[in-house]
């Protein structure tokens, strides 16, 4: 059953990537290792890749200081925590191409909540889904929407783990909130906070329906991901053996990054994670 | 009894056509599915093809054009026989006939000849969708871009249409405030961005490719095109980079743009009260020194369809027979001689001599099959270069090379 699930379909694409496989063309010819060598000297891959851990990174950190804040505000709270918690995870439940349309409905130039709003305001806004930069930081943004809910539902969760003995101490040693915080509560849930990190960062890598409603990747190739190309290579330009290999680059450069990054916050106790 | 045979071809049809599959309404049997691209015109003939034949039953799905060519690209690339009836144009249909996806229709032309009076279709018509000799795709419109502008706004100014495309980008600059821009463009990837960027290297430049096919539309005039290009859009309406053709003439019916390029099938729309706030006060001309895109639309048959060939052509030919094409005749150019020399028509409908002589001065997109795939290099890579993340030189060169390459493995230059 595995092995049907998982390793098929991942074999399959290793396969595949091995041949020019052109659907539009007709072609399928072996071709070894020759569409990663022109994958790696196509500079449209790295501006995808380079272009993909800037919007991964900003999207993930912000949902990281964003969901820290706010699960950590919910902890201090004394009451309304489960009808607050309840209320923020609505978006997380969402279905992300209806999400999508909600927030392109918001952000599109002239006509959209944000603009119409600003305009009535006497405010001139810039276009937000038309100027690159400005794309980028709404797809951030709309990414940070959806998924900041996840982010503070697992924080919460884990704050409520620590040892309150631990915090009652620190207390009458005369620690802050943001003390308390920093030096007693985030060391202590560290192997959750890699793990929703993880977690993030493989999804927000896979980012794909979001983008593909609010910009297509634009404009131009603004806000174009690894993911996006990938389907550009196998449904535009139908170069499915091409499509398979990035497909592959992309999951060990994935693994790669999960592995530094486990690797990097448990240097000093390996075997922990 | 035969084996069950799953070859590598299909598992990866079926992995590739599961959306066509799946988009589609569950597909009863005997439903003639077809799948095109919408606008007014079309909603129209999709409307007739439904009621076309008594008896069969057909599911029309109708959507933005990109999708619509995913869709169907997706489903015939694998043989997949989930669409019947397919839209076509000038220039992809090439794409479709070079990969075997269409089915010829002379043998069926030759039979409903007197029936569907279909020698009313002028030869230079359906030389359009001829490849080889053979004919694949009934006519149903015929289109030109045209050059839309505020008559009111221009008689206030007293200012005259653009002759050059300078002129229009210093009028485009001139009446351009943040609640009306200058101009109107529509530069979505993949077909919108074309249609543009086709007047620009056309008019001004040397065009898109040299006899051989290869680029030359980043050349030092391909270049100065594309800044002048650049120069218009600093006067262009928000979101420009994602309007297409329906962003566009919903601009000018909201009263939030002055002038630009546009479809003629987009022409009514302006003076539909329910819908504009302008009524009568666009007007159109050819656009400054022609050579803006001419195109055609029709419907063809899928090479993989299991339905009977007869009735699927019987659907397309009564759609677009006389009667039916008349009933579209305020929403396109129409592509039977009758209808294009009717003065009645041409009275009725007042874009008419803005369109022919956008007809007459235009040009189509190069006959190239992979007109559509390098169209998303070069496309991305001009919207690099007028959202400035990118010069234009250095765009347009990048998008000759990743032209080249992709041209290359396809067989060109040899």
């Amino acid at each position: 059953m595995l092995g049907t699930v998982l390793l098929f379909p991942l074999g399959y694409a290793v396969w595949l990537s091995l041949f020019n496989y052109d659907l539009g063309h007709g072609t399928f010819e072996f071709i070894g290792l020759g569409n990663y060598g022109a994958l790696l000297v196509d500079s449209r891959f790295w501006e995808t890749l380079t272009r993909t851990l800037m919007i991964v990174l900003a999207a993930v950190g912000l949902e990281f200081c964003l969901g820290l804040l706010v699960a950590y505000g919910l902890y201090r709270l004394t009451f309304g925590v489960r009808t607050l918690n309840l209320l923020m995870f609505l978006p997380s439940i969402v279905t992300p191409v209806v999400a999508a349309l909600f927030l392109r409905w918001i952000f599109i130039g002239r006509w959209g909540l944000l603009s119409a709003t600003l305009i009535g305001l006497g405010i001139f806004p810039p276009d937000f889904l038309g100027n690159p930069g400005w794309a980028r930081a709404t797809v951030v943004l709309a990414d940070a929407w959806q998924f900041t809910p996840f982010m503070i539902l697992v924080l919460y969760a884990g704050l409520n783990t620590v040892d309150q003995s631990q915090i009652e101490a620190a207390q009458i040693d005369g620690a802050g909130i943001w003390m308390l915080l920093f030096r007693i509560m985030l060391p202590s849930i560290r192997p959750l906070i890699v793990f929703v990190l993880a977690i993030r960062l493989m999804d927000a890598f896979r980012f794909f329906d979001t983008i593909y409603v609010l910009t297509s990747g634009g404009p131009g190739t603004a806000t174009e991901t690894i993911t996006l190309y990938t389907y550009a290579l196998a449904f535009r330009l139908l170069q499915v053996g091409k499509a398979s290999a990035l497909g592959v680059l992309t999951l060990l450069f994935v693994a790669a990054l999960i592995a530094v990054m486990i690797r990097l916050v448990y240097r000093r106790e390996r075997g922990a994670f | 009894m035969s084996r069950l045979r799953i070859s590598r071809r299909s598992i990866v049809a079926a992995t590739l056509a599961a959306p066509a599959i799946l988009g589609a309404r569950a597909r009863a049997a005997g439903t003639i599915q077809m799948v095109s691209h919408r606008y007014p015109a079309l909603e129209h003939y999709a409307e007739k093809m439904r009621s076309a034949v008594p008896g069969a039953t057909v599911n029309t799905q109708l959507m933005p054009i990109d999708k619509a060519l995913e869709l169907i690209t997706i489903a015939l690339s694998s043989k997949a026989d989930t669409i019947d009836i397919l839209y076509a144009n000038d220039s992809n249909f090439q794409t479709f006939v070079k990969n075997g996806w269409l089915r010829p229709l002379d043998d069926l032309w030759a039979k409903y000849r007197d029936e569907f009076k279909l020698d009313d279709f002028p030869e230079a018509t359906r030389k359009t969708y001829t490849h080889d000799g053979k004919l694949y795709v009934i006519p149903h419109t015929l289109n030109a871009m045209m050059f839309f502008y505020r008559k009111d706004m221009f008689d206030a100014a007293s200012k005259a249409p653009p002759k050059t495309i300078t002129e229009y980008r210093d009028l485009a600059k001139s009446f351009n405030s943040p609640m009306r821009s200058g101009s109107v463009n529509c530069l979505k990837p993949v077909d919108a961005a074309i249609n543009e960027a086709h007047w620009y290297f056309n008019a001004l430049g040397d065009g898109w490719f040299d006899k051989d096919w290869r680029p030359i539309f980043n050349g030092a005039k391909g270049v100065q095109a594309i800044e002048v290009m650049k120069e218009i859009t600093r006067s262009a309406q928000q979101g420009y980079t994602a309007a297409a053709n329906d962003e566009c003439m919903i601009a000018y019916q909201q009263d939030a743009g002055v002038m630009g390029l546009q479809w003629a099938t987009r022409a009514k729309a302006m003076d539909d009260p329910a819908k504009s706030r302008i009524v009568g006060k666009i007007d159109w001309v050819a656009p400054p020194q022609g050579h803006a895109r001419i195109a055609g639309d029709g419907y063809a048959i899928s090479a993989f369809s299991k339905q009977d060939p007869d009735t699927l052509f019987r659907i397309i030919a009564t759609s677009s027979n006389q009667a039916n094409m008349r009933g579209a005749a305020s929403l396109i150019i129409p592509p039977r001689k009758s209808l294009i020399d009717d003065a009645e028509l041409a009275k009725a409908n007042r874009f008419y001599p803005a369109a022919l002589a956008s007809y007459e001065t235009g040009m189509p997109v190069p006959a190239l099959p992979e007109f559509y795939q390098v169209g998303d290099f070069i496309t991305r890579r001009i919207l690099q270069a007028l959202t400035g993340e990118m010069p234009v030189k250095q765009a347009l060169d990048t998008a000759a090379n990743e032209t080249t390459d992709f041209l290359k493995g396809h067989g060109y230059y040899k």
